[in-house]
């Protein structure tokens, strides 16, 4: 039996019902694909959808070429590449544009919207990832404003996105003269991104539901990825995990793990029961200082890996020199391995793809995983009660 | 009246040249020269100072003497003389000579820098980047390269950057760009495009490291050996920088072409030492006073010697008591021989592992009880259906009328041979070795390979390979390096280890990059140290280059405790006790084993491996002695076997062979009909062994389908999340 795929899903409807009081059709917005823009990326379609622009262009993804062609020196001091290479992102939304933009949007995002909400410290954004705009604006500033030449408005919202309430008095006051804008509409517009948001997350859920429940009924592993959402740019995470999925093996990415009730009480439900943990999304019990939203998804994806039968093997990414990655290097490992879950780690990434090692350790995973993924089925779905929600 | 006579001189001891520059007091110049000191730096200079003092009356206790350049911080304290920093130097001699300048590019024989001006007048500002640590973009990253092509320099300074068809050559290291050039080489590409692409690396890598978010402003000064020597190299710059002054609307001085901006001084050389000249002026007088040569003299005949020993660190070893002890701990582990072929006539029932590597071939023979029955090897021809044959020869006549119930194979070879050959498993390196080490080592944390081209690390956890470390990138600690350096001395491999216990001293070599490391070698040469105390230094540099420099783990703690040590350079045991050495030094409770059958390591992993999968029920498809010995193949070399996937255009030899249940290829260019099946070989990466579009329509659909029936979560975001209409 095939894996069902989720293709209807990508219909097109208006975001919001009413059409926009002013005509903001003309206006044309470049956003660079970079950083929590790999989370948050509906929510800011939906948000400019509501308020009538329809032109919205993102940088494409990160590339050697595309930091050559236009980040060319631009660069600034800046050892993590998912922020250093985001120069060549802001040059292509300048200079490689068929059709000029107005506003190249770049938001420092201080929080984030996740699921975990609620149940850990916080959900702040990386600190150097918030203020990556920051940072690589001032290489188009230094000799002269690049923005200003090019005739593109430069905007750089400092938003909360982990706080809805917040949000559109932040957008209302950083948009409102650039995009002419009324505190009403700004209102209407925050809450159809964040329904647009929610709506791409449930999408992605069910299909990853769709991905385990094939799993548990053919008795199959898949892979979950453990990384940073970014990681999905195939600039960044160099697509590792797309070598192993071609053997055969589904692949799930945490940030769209299932969430419904069901499956999360037979995951979790005898150690909330024990009074271990106070809910599903608790991770105090592996990591207390959880206020980064990035990394608490990481821990509880770890989690929830152990746990899960089908998930026999955990591919992790991690870039150069990743400061946030580095404490959780040691627990990520140890609460995978505790079950027998396989883990490899590949670590370091920066701009180029380690070609030279990357075909020999996706045999060595794919070897593994076709070895014990019986043995590792069987062992982790002996400690879960039955039945199954997802037979 | 005496003070206005007093002269200054400014000496730059330079990577490969020193240059001086003579002034009056007044800032006038007098005289200047430069040579090449063929490593000789302090003969050098001494030669130029006896030279000063008798053809121009540079005289001691009188005159002043400013030094700067590599070689400055250890001669001029025996002169009396001041060092002026390089950059600082270089700085001030074009504020002086060029006010209008904003960017200068100084390349030298093993650096290179930048130098950005600022504003105007008392308000100038500079900012300077450089970088020394590594061959990319330097002087000695063109040179290197063109003696491999035998260009000779005279040839080399002439040749031209405009108007050729430019190739990728990696700009990143020295060595690679030396191997990429080989494959253009052989490609046929002219060389006059060759040393084009050259100059283009280097314009780019000087452009994309050192200019940090500024734009090289016109004014342009180039400068240092390589910028004045090299015709082409100028006009690269020419190029590059014309062209992003157009690309960043740069408001030129009116009536000025952008190449009229651009300058290469006819005395770009002496810069730096006319630059200590500056500096020298605006210091007091009693600064820097040249004390003659007395000191020099003697650092020459007698100091550095003395110094030497001072520098350097001991030999590998403290006491001869404990390089006893090591010994006799270590050399246990290599004495272990494999068994060859018994003399009884029959092994019986065994299990082959074999391992084709690039350039032996090895197999061994286990019994089901994993006993290690027998080993043997053969030296590759290149041809994998030969070489296949010459070892299954032997195992024939080892195993006589026994019976294989297994089959594994590894190694580069692996996946061209399994169907041929009827393998049961074809086992990646990384477990082959893994599997074997557990099996001597159960309780082994880490494998650390070092080959003669690569080094491989292992990290072991839960039995399985957690991760990899593999470095063909850099030629930093590879086993290749040591081995060329013995040559270099006339030691034969097998005496490198005996040689270097001798040493009781040695020199402390630094960590990275092999290019410099050969020049590194050459200054302790000159400092007086001999081969055998050389050979120890490079030994002892061996793990820092393996670990950290090549294998990025600077965490040892963290890898584990017990680490076994294999690969042919580990046959050398000073590079075991210096590895010994400096894993404890990090673990200290480390335990280090070298693998016993370090070369068959491999293979008996294989074994190892297709023993578990008979275990559990395989039954072997071997397809026999009589059958591989009758194997028949036609071989295919011609303009349709050209790899066309990049420039180098290799020219491959495709291997047919008649298997039953050859699948044949009907789309190819070489048609194949059922009942075939293709290796293909002589190519010089793994992309070639996809034989053309065809092929990898072929391939693509089959991974679009897999794709498509196990999705990816990721891949459906990459694809879905930006678009306007995915929620």
């Amino acid at each position: 039996m095939p894996i069902p795929i989720l293709e209807r899903w990508f219909v097109r409807r208006p975001s919001v019902d009413r059409p926009p009081e002013k005509d903001r059709s003309h206006i044309r917005v470049g956003i660079p694909r970079v950083l929590n823009m790999w989370s948050t990326h509906q929510f800011w379609i939906g948000f400019l959808k509501a308020l009538g622009i329809q032109y919205i262009v993102f940088s494409s993804e990160t590339s050697e070429e595309q930091y050559r062609e236009f980040g060319k020196g631009r660069g600034t001091v800046d050892c993590c590449y998912p922020v250093k290479c985001m120069s060549g992102h802001y040059g292509e939304l300048i200079f490689g544009q068929k059709k000029k933009i107005d506003i190249l949007l770049s938001p420092m995002i201080y929080s984030l919207p996740s699921f975990l909400r609620g149940h850990v410290v916080d959900t702040v954004a990386c600190p150097r990832v918030m203020a990556a705009p920051e940072n690589i604006k001032s290489g188009f500033l230094k000799e002269g404003d690049v923005f200003a030449q090019q005739g593109i408005t430069y905007v750089s919202p400092f938003v909360s996105l982990g706080q809805p309430y917040l949000v559109p008095k932040q957008l209302y006051q950083s948009l409102k003269d650039v995009l002419d804008l009324d505190e009403e509409e700004t209102r209407e517009a925050v809450k159809a991104g964040y329904e647009a948001l929610e709506r791409f997350n449930r999408k992605m859920r069910a299909q990853s539901r769709q991905i385990l429940t094939w799993c548990a009924q053919e008795n199959r592993p898949c892979i979950m990825v453990l990384a940073r959402p970014y990681h999905m740019d195939s600039g960044i995470g160099h697509e590792i995990e797309v070598n192993v999925q071609t053997h055969g093996y589904p692949i799930l990415w945490v940030q769209y793990f299932p969430i419904d009730d069901d499956l999360m009480d037979w995951l979790f439900g005898q150690e909330i029961r024990a009074g271990r943990i106070r809910s599903a999304f608790d991770i105090s019990d592996v990591w207390t200082s959880s206020y980064s939203s990035n990394t608490n998804e990481i821990l509880w994806g770890a989690k929830v890996a152990a746990r899960c039968p089908w998930i026999t093997c955990v591919i992790r990414l991690s870039s150069y020199e990743c400061g946030m990655d580095q404490p959780t290097y040691t627990p990520t490992q140890k609460i995978v391995e505790a079950t027998g879950t396989l883990y490899f780690k590949f670590g370091d990434l920066d701009a180029t793809k380690p070609t030279g090692s990357i075909k020999i350790r996706e045999e060595t995973i794919v070897h593994y995983v076709e070895k014990y993924s019986h043995q590792i089925i069987r062992r982790k779905r002996a400690l879960l009660p039955e039945p199954c929600p997802l037979l | 009246m005496k003070e206005t006579h007093r002269l200054i001189c400014g000496i730059d001891v330079g990577s490969t040249t020193c240059k001086y520059v003579l002034s009056s007091s007044t800032g006038d110049i007098l005289a200047q020269a430069y040579e090449r000191h063929n490593t000789k730096q302090a003969e050098k200079v001494l030669e130029f100072l006896t030279q000063l003092e008798r053809e121009h009356g540079f005289t001691p206790r009188r005159d002043r003497l400013f030094f700067t350049g590599s070689g400055s911080g250890l001669i001029a304290p025996l002169v009396g003389g001041r060092v002026v920093q390089e950059v600082v130097a270089v700085a001030a001699a074009v504020e002086r000579l060029h006010p209008a300048v904003f960017f200068v590019s100084e390349i030298g024989g093993e650096d290179m820098k930048t130098i950005f001006f600022k504003g105007n007048g008392q308000a100038k500002n500079k900012q300077v980047l450089m970088q020394s640590a590594c061959s990319g973009g330097t002087g000695t990253f063109i040179e290197k390269t063109a003696r491999k092509l035998q260009i000779p320099l005279e040839q080399l300074s002439q040749m031209r950057y405009e108007g050729y068809t430019l190739h990728k050559i990696s700009s990143k290291c020295g060595i690679f760009a030396e191997a990429d050039a080989n494959t253009l080489v052989k490609a046929g590409v002219p060389v006059q495009e060759i040393i084009a692409s050259l100059f283009e690396a280097v314009v780019y890598q000087n452009l994309a490291t050192l200019t940090k978010g500024n734009t090289p402003m016109p004014e342009v000064l180039l400068l240092g050996g390589p910028n004045m020597f090299f015709v082409g190299l100028q006009e690269a710059w020419r190029h590059h920088l014309t062209k992003l002054w157009a690309e960043r609307n740069i408001s030129l001085p009116a009536g000025k072409a952008p190449e009229d901006l651009i300058h290469v001084p006819d005395d770009a050389l002496y810069y730096a030492a006319r630059g200590c000249v500056e500096v020298g002026l605006g210091e007091p007088e009693d600064v820097a006073v040249y004390q003659g040569t007395a000191r020099l003299r003697w650092w020459l005949e007698e100091g550095q010697y003395e110094q030497k020993k001072k520098e350097g660190r001991k030999g590998l070893w403290v006491t001869l008591d404990e390089l006893q002890q090591f010994k006799a701990r270590y050399n246990g582990h290599l004495r272990r021989v494999l068994p060859q072929a018994r003399t009884s006539s029959s092994l019986g029932r065994v299990i082959v592992g074999c391992d084709f590597g690039s350039t032996t071939a090895k197999a061994v023979c286990l019994s089901p009880e994993e006993e290690l029955l027998f080993s043997c090897y053969a030296l590759s021809k290149g041809n994998p259906i030969e070489d296949a044959k010459a070892l299954f020869r032997q195992l024939k006549e080892a195993i006589g009328d026994g019976e294989i119930l297994a089959l594994a194979i590894t190694g580069y070879g692996k996946d061209l041979l399994k169907d041929i050959v009827g393998a049961d498993c074809a086992v990646v390196e990384t477990v082959a070795h893994a599997t074997a080490g557990l099996h001597f080592f159960p309780d082994a944390d880490c494998i650390c390979d070092v080959g003669g081209v690569d080094v491989k690390i292992m990290i072991l956890k839960n039995g399985t390979v957690s991760d990899f470390r593999l470095n063909s990138q850099c030629s930093s600690g590879n086993g290749a390096f040591l081995q060329g350096v013995a040559e270099r001395f006339n030691i034969p491999l097998t005496e490198i280890a005996d040689k270097a216990f001798q040493a009781r001293a040695m020199p402390q070599l630094t960590m990275g990059c092999g290019v410099f490391l050969q020049s590194d070698i050459v200054n302790q040469q000159r400092k007086g140290w001999q081969a055998e105390e050389i050979l120890a230094g490079l030994c002892a540099i061996l793990p820092l280059n393996v670990w950290i420099y090549a294998g990025g783990l600077s965490n040892l703690a963290q890898v584990g405790k017990k680490f076994i040590l294999q690969g042919g350079t580990h046959k050398n045991l000073a590079v075991v006790k210096s590895q010994v050495d400096f894993i404890k030094s990090k673990v200290p409770d480390a335990e280090i084993v070298v693998h016993p059958y370090s070369g068959e390591a491999g293979a008996i992993g294989a074994a190892l491996v297709a023993i578990d999968w008979w275990k559990r029920g395989g039954r072997t498809r071997f397809r026999g002695f009589e059958v591989i010995e009758r194997l028949t193949y036609k071989t295919t070399t011609s303009l349709e076997t050209v790899c066309h996937w990049c420039p180098v255009n290799c020219q491959r030899t495709f291997i047919d062979v008649e298997i039953p249940g050859g699948k044949g290829r009907p789309w190819s260019k070489v048609p194949l009909s059922e009942g075939w099946e293709r290796v293909i070989v002589n190519n010089s990466c793994p992309k070639g062994l996809v034989e053309d579009l065809n092929e990898m329509k072929v391939i693509k659909e089959e991974l679009e389908k897999t794709k498509h029936a196990y999705p990816n979560i990721g891949e459906m975001v990459r694809k879905k999340a930006f678009r306007r209409s995915a929620a």
